[in-house]
């Protein structure tokens, strides 16, 4: 009997591997129960597949979705569901990026303890629906994206994606005027970024071109590299550094990117997050690429200037510009209200300090501060890139550098022309708009 | 009153998970903390007056430490010869040695040699005396045990469960309406009544151990509000069956008393599961891919619930027999042909079950590990040639792990009962007012979410470690078990349970793949619950603390049965 006694401990294994098995499943109810629940197929929050439980409204408490007898409703006024759609989601969750599907969580009310109790939880967007509603006319009809946070907090205060449809009238799907309406092109869209890629290459160069300063760049308007002719916009001859930026000059900008070399140049641009995925309150954006190609190639040079296969996401030029802003250290952007994301370190405080200098001598000195009345210490960027159809993106991205406005900003149009004609005009209407109100 | 309604139910959000918890804290404690003493049967004496205790029904004597009565001389074989004692108090020497015990038992045949008090018999060198305990060594040796119960009262625990079960039913009736609110309410009223009347028949027989029964009446209630909240029409049905599984479970365990009866019946029983099996291959309803079911007449049976039963009762076997290899050849035929008959069915649950019991059963019965890592090498085999032949089983296998990648195809179960369980959060929606019971088979393969949607992690969690706490009961049982009988049917009885359990747990929650086995005691389905009260028969036949189970008998009236000619059964 005394072994079969000893034996009976193979019952008591298998008794383990319960309990193992049961832990292993108590862990990830733990983990994942937020996202188990936001399955649309849950009846307890859904509804036909659609979030029927939840509040989102916007920074100043005007309601962007709501749940009025079992269906969802949104915000009084055309224009504000339109400016808010990316930000605020569809109720069938085509909007992946958007509050209904990202933060279904919060909204079901779940918690741990209680789960999804049913009645429902609400979420606080860090934008200002009124300030959408701005970058939307501003952008009048245009594709592309607009972007503004407060630097200081990381808090989005303007998020808009156009195309964009009202959720409750629709939109037309033959229609190609709205073709990828469901992308929020600010957080899921890679863009070629043109000249305001040189703000990276800048950096590289400020960290690791010991003559930077004391170099004069020339320009006949056109370079050769390795048997390709690279041109230039305009014929700018000697250029300080500063002067090769203002100039957006891309025979300095290919000089240095061939002298730094592909590695460095890809190194940078994971260094500051470019070909890196983020996290905006558990929104993923996409994810940019680099191709530098081979030292003393065309393609490095035309890569150093932001065109080649270089694509950018929107948000990350944000993050990337919010550092300069910040002395090299980004405080993450977040959508949620109140929700500050950490801090990170991109830059050296030393080349966010030139780097910023530079940027506002772009404005003094080549674009003109009369186009941007009463913004004060603005730092930017143009950025016009070419994408091999004759039309361009037109970018404009940076910030203000000044304590009581803390905004950084990024706008980008879709073969919009110009960075500075197209793209910066958007970007000032948003600014002044936030300062009027900010002057309240 | 309706504020005071209201208050009830939020209070029973809170008051149920406690329940639960205390409920079987107080089972566990029962079961674990009690004093499990050993019992002494006889005495064999050396030459040199050293004395041995036989402390079970069955003892192995050998040169082996392992042995119960170790006798340390090379002359004695390892494994050497077997005391088996009678339910009725006689003593048989069985010879495992090929020859070498004296006295004249012949070692072909398997039969062995009567003892009596003060016989002497000679293993290799060595002389011993055998001496049967006197009747006042015997009323000692009792009266030193403690009765289970002294510890936690068995009717406290039951009377927390019941409470239990009057806070489920009021949560129910709150949401039901018309005729189910009735035969809910009515259903509860006779669980309740059916577990108090089995309580005072224990106290009636004088018997104190009530925890098995607690623990399985708790799962039951557990069942029962799942009936109500997916199909309270067939709330009359579930009763009907819980009795039926009850009485089988008294009936079983008042067998299973009788060792050398239920030692008799073990080869019959094995020929009838064939049977069973074979019609159900000839017979048997398609029903999601596995031909499961046989309709006879107007019910509807699940043959291989009942065969589990019987696989349990024939792997088990008593020591003098243990070492036959005829009979572990029978075994492993009988094992074969189940589980080949189940894979003809296309019930690959089923078949997991009866396969890692099979393991357990021969490693008890073996204690060799390479048996069974040849065993699990050729089901590896055999389960490969599944896979490839079903289709359907490959398809689950595939989707294991990444449910969420697919939920509206091979996901489309495990999706929804993890989202519904997570929504129940710690202490559930409410009894009743889920969603998941509205998924197919809900209330069968996926009852632990189910659970964990209405009434919350906590309780489910409770079910969970319930029947884990089955299993360690049936090892600790097994410590002072009487014959390798009793041990081998409470372990793997056990066993049994817990593998099921885990199938059907982790196959909906996507920890192993799903494969559509029922809960033990909660899921819906009247041939599993039966059986599972079937098995708790085995776990109460083991149970020899003092006077706690009705399935052995109690000490006084055992020694008056002895000193008779015949047994004295249950009569009383
Ligand atoms: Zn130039």
């Amino acid at each position: 009997m005394k072994r079969i006694k000893t034996r009976a401990w193979a019952a008591l294994i298998l008794a383990a591997a319960l309990l193992f098995g049961t832990g292993v499943y108590v862990w990830r109810f733990a983990v994942n129960g937020r996202y188990w629940v936001g399955f649309s197929a849950n009846e307890s929050v859904y509804q036909n597949g659609a979030l029927a439980v939840g509040v989102v409204t916007d920074r100043n408490g005007v309601v962007l979705a709501d749940v009025k007898d079992g269906a969802r409703v949104y915000a009084d006024g055309a224009e504000t569901r339109i400016a808010c759609l990316h930000a605020v989601g569809d109720a069938a969750g085509n909007i992946g990026t958007g509050a209904l599907s990202a933060f279904s969580d919060r909204l079901s009310g779940y918690s741990l303890f209680s789960g999804a109790s049913g009645k429902g939880g609400s979420v606080t967007l860090s934008i200002d629906a009124e300030l959408n509603r701005c970058a939307w006319e501003a952008l009048s009809g245009r594709s592309g994206a607009v972007l503004v946070s407060n630097y200081e907090t990381g808090e989005v205060l303007c998020m808009v994606s156009s195309p964009s449809y009202d959720p409750n009238v629709g939109f037309d799907a033959e229609d190609p005027a709205y073709e990828g309406v469901y992308l929020n092109r600010a957080l899921s869209a890679v863009y070629t970024p043109g000249s305001v890629f040189k703000l990276l290459t800048i950096a590289a160069a400020i960290e690791r071109v010991d003559d930077l300063y004391t170099r004069t760049f020339f320009c006949d308007g056109s370079r050769e590299v390795n048997g390709h002719i690279l041109t230039c916009s305009g014929v700018h001859g000697s250029q300080t550094i500063e002067q090769a930026l203002a100039n957006s000059c891309n025979c300095a900008f290919a000089e240095l990117s061939l002298e730094l070399g592909a590695k460095t140049l890809e190194q940078y641009a994971d260094k500051l997050g470019f070909t890196r995925q983020h996290s905006l309150s558990g929104v993923y954006t996409a994810i940019g690429s680099i191709y530098a190609g081979e030292e003393g190639s065309a393609e490095l040079a035309w890569s150093g200037i932001g065109q080649a296969a270089d694509v950018i996401c929107p948000a990350a030029l944000l993050r990337y510009v919010s550092a300069i802003a910040g002395d090299g250290v980004l405080r993450e952007p977040s959508l949620v209200l109140g929700e500050s994301g950490g801090r990170t370190r991109l830059l050296s405080a030393d080349t966010a300090e030139k780097i910023k200098a530079m940027m506002n001598y772009n404005v003094v000195s080549s674009y003109g501060e009369w186009r941007f009345p009463g913004l004060t210490k603005l730092c930017a960027k143009t950025g016009t890139a070419e994408v091999g159809d004759g039309t361009s993106h037109a970018w404009f991205a940076g910030f203000l550098d000044d304590p009581e406005r803390p905004y950084a900003f990024v706008v980008v149009i879709e073969h919009g022309g110009g960075g500075l004609s197209a793209a910066s005009p958007v970007a000032n209407q948003v600014l002044q708009k936030l300062v009027e109100e900010n002057n309240k | 009153m309706e504020q005071l309604v209201e208050y009830l139910l939020v209070g029973a959000r809170w008051a149920l998970p406690v329940l639960a918890v205390w409920v079987l804290a107080r089972c566990v404690w029962s079961m674990l903390r009690e004093r499990y003493e050993p019992e002494v049967w006889a005495w064999l004496e050396a030459s040199d007056g050293s004395r041995a205790a036989l402390r079970h029904w069955e003892c192995i004597l050998g040169r082996s430490k392992r042995c119960d009565i170790p006798v340390a001389r090379d002359d004695v074989q390892s494994t050497h010869a077997v005391f088996v004692r009678s339910d009725k108090g006689r003593w048989t020497l069985y010879d495992l040695s090929g020859g070498k015990t004296s006295s004249g038992i012949r070692t072909d045949t398997g039969e062995g040699m009567e003892l009596r008090d003060g016989e002497t018999v000679q293993f290799g060198g060595q002389t011993m005396t055998f001496h049967d305990l006197s009747e006042a060594e015997r009323a000692a040796e009792e009266e030193r045990r403690s009765v289970p119960g002294t510890l936690l009262s068995q009717g406290g625990t039951l009377l927390l469960l019941s409470i239990f079960q009057v806070l489920l039913t009021l949560e129910l009736v709150q949401v039901l309406s018309g005729e189910a609110q009735t035969q809910t309410a009515l259903g509860f009223a006779f669980l309740i009544l059916l577990e108090w009347c089995c309580y005072l028949l224990m106290r009636a027989f004088d018997r104190s151990g009530y925890e098995l029964e607690t623990v399985a009446f708790f799962l039951c209630s557990l069942g029962l509000a799942v009936s109500a909240s997916s199909t309270p029409e067939d709330m009359p049905k579930q009763i009907v069956l819980l009795v039926a599984g009850v009485a089988l479970y008294l009936i079983l365990g008042l067998w299973l008393r009788n060792l050398r009866r239920s030692k008799a019946f073990r080869w019959p029983i094995a020929g009838t599961a064939i049977v069973f099996l074979i019609l159900n291959v000839a017979l048997g309803v398609r029903t999601n891919g596995a031909v499961n079911w046989l309709d006879i007449g107007p019910f509807r049976l699940q043959p291989s619930e009942f065969v589990k039963l019987a696989y349990i009762y024939v792997g088990a076997t008593s020591l003098d027999r243990l070492y036959r290899r005829r009979n572990l050849f029978l075994f492993i035929g009988f094992s074969a042909a189940i589980v080949g008959a189940l894979a003809l069915i296309g019930d690959f649950g089923a078949a997991l079950i009866f396969f890692v019991t099979f393991l357990v059963i021969s490693f008890m019965r073996s204690g060799s590990f390479a048996t069974v890592f040849l065993a699990v090498a050729g089901a590896g085999l055999a389960g490969f040639l599944v896979l490839t032949v079903k289709p359907y089983v490959a398809q689950r296998f595939a989707a294991w792990g990444h449910v969420w990648a697919d939920p509206y195809g091979a996901g489309w179960q495990q999706t929804r009962a993890l989202s519904a369980a997570a929504s129940g959060g710690l202490t559930g929606v409410g009894a009743g007012q889920g969603w998941l019971h509205k998924v197919f088979a809900a209330d069968t393969d996926m009852v632990f979410c189910l659970v964990s949607e209405e009434l919350g992690l906590i309780v489910a969690l409770c079910a969970v470690l319930a029947v884990a706490a089955l299993a360690v009961f049936a090892v600790r049982s097994a410590a002072r078990g009487r014959s390798s009988f009793y041990v081998i049917a409470a372990c793997s009885a056990a066993s049994m349970l817990v593998t099921q359990l885990a199938l059907n747990v982790f196959g909906s929650t996507d920890i192993l793949p799903f494969t559509g086995v029922t809960f033990p005691f909660v899921s819906k389905g009247g041939s599993s619950l039966i059986s599972c009260w079937g098995l708790l028969a085995f776990l109460k036949a083991a149970d020899t603390r003092q006077n706690a189970s009705f399935s052995v008998k109690l000490a006084a009236r055992r020694r008056a049965g002895e000193s008779g000619e015949d047994e004295v059964t249950s009569n009383k």
